[in-house]
């Protein structure tokens, strides 16, 4: 046991108990550190010994488990990897998580191919013309140092996708050494409008969505079974939903534009003109008859007539939802990316949500979240806005040296924002990456990163299932290239470069992560256990829960500065609306070398490695197209050329091009496969929040005379069973669910 | 022999496997997928490929056909001819249905597909002459020719890539037949160790790769002669019965409350695997 002289000692400077905290990521938090147990690392006595080296455990042809957390997206899932003979071979879901409960989506199992990307980066490179040179860390070190010498922290930017946890601490803790306040968290395709919707209408960004606690889910555009927020954790509850509250089986009736794979599952799909949603929301309101004061007069012009003619949803289907809403209680209404892409997506947002108020769903199916009670861990949620601020920034030339990791903003910023020429205007641009992206290809410096299955870290979801859980990653087998370095040792070794006193005792990220965990073993549930026991288990269970308690939702927004649009009049020059859409395996792009994904059909159109445009086919007869034929898609920013697929799943006056494809880098499996229609979004920005709306690009089509066969695993019948029974369907009363033997999981 | 003779003593000609006096004894692998809890997400799938060492063949390939997944997910739409699917799409996991009495195994001219005594269609690599006989006769289409010599072709599993290969599975090469297995890996490994210890296989011993990932649970999978098993049980409240070749739902026009059924019943493959209709809500 160890008491603050030592430390005192240790750190070079008078021990401040506040400082040495939020060296460790537990800087302001809620809940109270134990005074004790940190004895070990402090006394320096420590020897780390790497979990990596399983030998002891290594029987040929017997498997091992470790427990981990899959990065292939934020939601913070928790895995289980199959190692044997030292290779990890497959992941599956750890059944602890609250989040995933031993599930995994098809990009988590695809994992595997991010470690085993035979394109990885497996050097340090020094840009030297047009070649990248290799070079040792040591030199990219004193490099980086060098650069950095007499420049200030305005001067100096971070640009990251969402992080969380450790890393987060650290990298706050590098910018902070620099008087820096640029950490620029960038997500594209993040629910960053419904954030701060949620924040206003529930006084917090991201509340629990209890779906399996709905009769009926009116979801406007949130595509929970695919790519949106939390997906594993939504298919499982939406299998429940479906075996029903008190035998009552859920009804889902999915409002959007453009079928997403939930939209798919829907009891009810309505096509919706796009933007319209947040109209729609307030015309069920409206019809619901409940509402009182601010809410009743801000509703009061939207009747059936009207929100009929300007939504395209007929009255009689108003009234169905209506009654449905109104016979089962509880619902949940869900306002997704669909609602949010607009210029006034903060409003459509805030209109759907207002109809959960309205309905009592507020505190039933909408709950508090448990919160994790250390501010420093939180995650950094990103958003466009963001990297609109850092592009202008660029643009002015403020900064000379750029550093960024998990973001691919060459790929994914809008081809009019011109963020590629105002990255060049950075005086030094260090890019933190597993593979040669096209924001990395535009680096002076690259750096090659451990793979998520090799590094160590600690991850706190954004979205909490139950109870709050910090998630733990931890290597699942030894590192592939003897180059490459985790995230955190290398923003360790950056810092140390800086406040060389606060952090000399820990050799390694790992000695940090341990260090910061047992210090706080007491907060994390370590108890009296010893601090061996204590990090053993934390590592063998790869979660810690932690006692939380949650933020209380305000509930009680109403109507105030509720305005909506009418509908948009149809643009001469350019009749159609383009409708990005979030594939739940390729996202934004950054999994698209993953070859599992690339030859994973789409599940609506079961198309493979290239890019599609969705057209209905009333508008593609109008139009004289038909599959396959290669159509130039045209806006005010640019135009590509891509095959058209017939898809009665969208609305005629809107044409759909899924994103993460059109790679020009990022290796064999991304590179040259379809395109990329980030290129052409128009630079339109939700009026609340600064976000870019992603469905407001007007297009046209024309047809440039080739043709394709399109591949893809439908086969010449479409989706037609002829005349067999396939896929059988049942009307649900017709069915006795609740006298079923069912089990879920 | 005539079609008459063949019509008139089928049972003799289509056995229940295996021939035994007591068939499938002590395990009968089958599944039940639920079609309204499967939301088409393609998980299933991928975890296939993850497990069972499936080459990724590339665009031009796939053009052709030669996909090789073994899990496909297909997609339906109404055919009512009405403007928008405003019941959404229909989703099928499909993958080998463990015939019973499979088409694809009578017509293997060296008896490279067969049948194990625990109710597996099982293929034997290493016997397979690849005259694709089977391929052309199953009814459900999920027999996937290696047209080409995978594990040497460029890109399919270059240096790294390699590293992840299931070493208990085999790879397949150039001119061989292959399919889904039931993940029969998983399943010798849990009889090797019931036995090994005295015991048959629990239920929830083995789960398959689809299985365990799909993140709806919409897939069951057990020994069917276990009375315990979840796979037995839910079978048993469809009142769908392995050997029969029409089932209770079927008899009853319209009228019954049951969502089991087989595919293609009616061609008396005996499939393993029943699936559970997808329920639409009828108040909207
Ligand atoms: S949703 Fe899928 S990709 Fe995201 S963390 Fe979970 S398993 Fe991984
Ligand atoms: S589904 Fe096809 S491959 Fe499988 S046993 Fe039946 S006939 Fe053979
Ligand atoms: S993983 Fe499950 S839900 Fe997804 S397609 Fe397969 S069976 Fe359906």
């Amino acid at each position: 046991m160890m008491n603050s002289g030592s430390v005192k000692h240790l750190a070079g400077h008078p021990f401040d108990r506040r400082d040495f905290l939020k060296v460790l990521g537990w800087g302001g938090a809620a809940v109270a550190l134990s005074g004790c147990g940190n004895g070990s690392v402090e006394d320096g006595k420590e020897t780390v010994v790497s979990y990596v080296e399983t030998n002891d455990y290594m029987i040929p042809s017997i498997s091992v488990y470790f427990n981990s957390t899959c990065a292939q997206c934020d939601a913070g899932c928790s895995i289980t990897g199959r190692i044997r003979e030292g290779r990890v071979l497959k992941l599956e879901g750890n059944p602890n998580s609250a989040i995933n409960r031993g599930k995994t989506c098809g990009l988590g199992q695809a994992g595997v191919q991010h470690h085993y990307n035979p394109d990885r980066v497996r050097e340090p490179l020094l840009r030297n013309g047009d070649q990248g040179e290799a070079i040792t860390w040591e030199k990219a070190y004193a490099l980086i140092a060098e650069k950095l010498n007499g420049v200030s922290g305005e001067e100096i930017a971070f640009l990251t996708g969402g992080v969380s946890g450790h890393l987060k601490v650290l990298l706050g803790n590098y910018l902070d050494s620099f008087g820096s306040k640029n950490h620029f968290v960038y997500e594209a395709v993040g629910p960053a409008v419904l954030r701060a919707a949620n924040k206003k209408s529930y006084g917090v960004e991201m509340p629990r969505f209890n779906i399996n606690k709905a009769k009926v889910v009116l979801s406007f555009g949130a595509d929970f079974l695919g790519a949106w927020i939390s997906p594993v954790h939504f298919s499982q509850q939406y299998a429940q939903f479906r075996k029903g509250v008190d035998g009552q089986r859920g009804v889902l009736v999915q409002i959007e534009s453009k079928m997403t794979l939930t939209g798919a599952n829907a009891d009810r799909w309505l096509v919706v003109r796009p933007g319209t949603e947040g109209i729609l929301a307030l015309g069920i309101i409206n019809a619901l008859g409940t509402a009182t004061g601010d809410i009743a007069a801000a509703v009061k012009g939207y009747d059936k007539a009207r929100v009929s003619k300007d939504t395209g949803v007929s009255a009689e289907q108003i009234d169905k939802i209506v009654a449905l809403l109104k016979e089962r209680t509880p619902s949940l209404v869900l306002a997704g990316s669909a609602a949010e892409g607009y210029a006034h997506g903060s409003q459509n947002a805030a209109a759907i949500n207002l109809l959960n108020q309205v309905l009592g769903n507020v505190g039933k199916t909408v709950e508090a979240a448990a919160v994790v009670p250390f501010p420093q861990m939180a995650p950094a949620t990103g958003n466009t806005f963001a990297l609109k601020t850092l592009n202008d920034g660029l643009n002015a030339g403020k900064y000379k040296v750029l550093f960024s990791y998990a973001a691919n903003p060459v790929f994914t910023a809008p081809g009019a924002m011109k963020f590629k020429d105002n990255l060049a205007k950075a005086g030094f641009k260090v890019a933190f990456t597993h593979y040669l992206d096209e924001t990395a290809m535009q680096a002076d410096l690259v750096l090659p990163l451990d793979s998520a299955l090799e590094d160590w870290g600690t991850q706190v979801p954004e979205y909490m299932a139950e109870g709050a859980q910090i998630n733990i990653q931890q290597p699942l087998m030894e590192k592939l290239h003897a180059n490459t370095r985790g995230m955190g040792d290398i923003l360790l070794a950056l810092i140390k470069l800086r406040r060389a006193d606060d952090y000399k005792k820990y050799d390694d990220y790992y000695a940090y992560l341990r260090a910061a965990v047992l210090q706080n073993k007491g907060a994390l549930g370590g108890g009296v256990a010893d601090d061996d026991t204590f990090w053993n288990e934390t590592l063998s269970k790869g979660i810690i829960k932690l006692a939380s308690a949650a933020h209380a939702l305000s509930g009680k927004a109403g109507a105030a500065g509720l305005s909506l649009p009418a509908p948009s009049a149809i643009d001469a020059q350019y009749p159609l609306q383009l409708i990005p859409s979030v594939n739940a395996s390729l996202r934004d792009g950054r999994n698209t070398n993953q070859p599992w994904l690339q030859e994973s059909p789409d599940p609506l159109t079961t198309i493979v490695w290239d890019s599609w445009v969705e057209i209905h086919p009333r508008k593609a007869a109008e139009l004289g197209i038909v599959e396959g034929d290669i159509v130039e898609v045209t806006g005010k920013n640019g135009s590509i050329k891509v095959q058209a697929y017939l898809f009665p799943g969208i609305h005629p006056d809107a044409i759909s091009i899924p994103l993460g494809r059109g790679h020009e880098a990022l290796g064999r499996y991304a590179k040259g496969y379809g395109v990329n229609p980030f290129q052409i979004l128009d630079m339109v920005f939700d009026k609340e929040t600064g976000e870019l709306a992603l469905h407001e690009t007007r297009v046209k089509v024309s047809k440039t005379g080739s043709r394709v066969i399109v591949v893809k695993d439908e086969g010449p019948a479409g989706g037609s069973q002829m005349g067999k029974k396939i896929a059988a369907r049942l009307p649900s009363d017709k069915v006795k669910l609740s006298e079923e033997v069912y089990y879920v999981g | 022999m005539s079609v008459s003779n063949l019509l008139e003593n089928w049972s003799d000609f289509r056995h229940t496997h295996p021939v035994d006096d007591v068939p499938h004894n002590p395990y009968k692998w089958a599944m039940s997928i639920d079609l309204d809890a499967c939301s088409g997400c393609n998980a299933c799938s991928v975890a296939c490929y993850a497990e069972n060492n499936l080459p990724v063949v590339g665009k031009d390939k796939y053009a052709h056909g030669y996909a090789m997944h073994w899990m496909r997910i297909e997609r339906y739409w109404d055919e009512d001819g009405r403007d928008f699917p405003d019941q959404g799409a229909q989703f099928l996991p499909m993958m080998c249905q463990q015939c019973e009495a499979a088409p694809c195994e009578t017509v293997c001219p060296v008896g490279a597909t067969n049948h194990t005594p625990d109710g597996i269609n099982s293929q034997i690599y290493n016997r397979c002459i690849g005259s694709r006989y089977c391929e052309a006769n199953c009814p459900y289409k999920v027999r996937y020719f290696n047209w080409y010599d995978y594990p040497t072709t460029d890109n399919v599993w270059p240096a790294e890539m390699n590293q992840q290969l299931n070493p208990d599975v085999t790879v397949r090469g150039k001119g061989v037949m292959e399919k889904c297995t039931f993940c029969i890996q998983r399943v010798t490994v849990a009889k090797n160790n019931a036995k090994n210890e005295g015991r048959l296989v629990h239920d929830g011993e083995v789960w398959t790769a689809c299985q365990q990932a799909c993140p709806t649970g919409a897939i069951t999978f057990g020994n069917l002669v276990d009375p315990e098993s979840k796979v037995h049980k839910q079978w048993q409240a469809q009142q769908v019965e392995l050997a029969k070749d029409a089932q209770t739902k079927d008899k009853e026009e319209g009228g019954s409350e049951l969502r089991g059924y087989r595919i293609f019943e009616e061609l008396r493959p005996y499939p393993s695997v029943m699936y559970l209709e997808r329920v639409r809500e009828s108040a909207v």
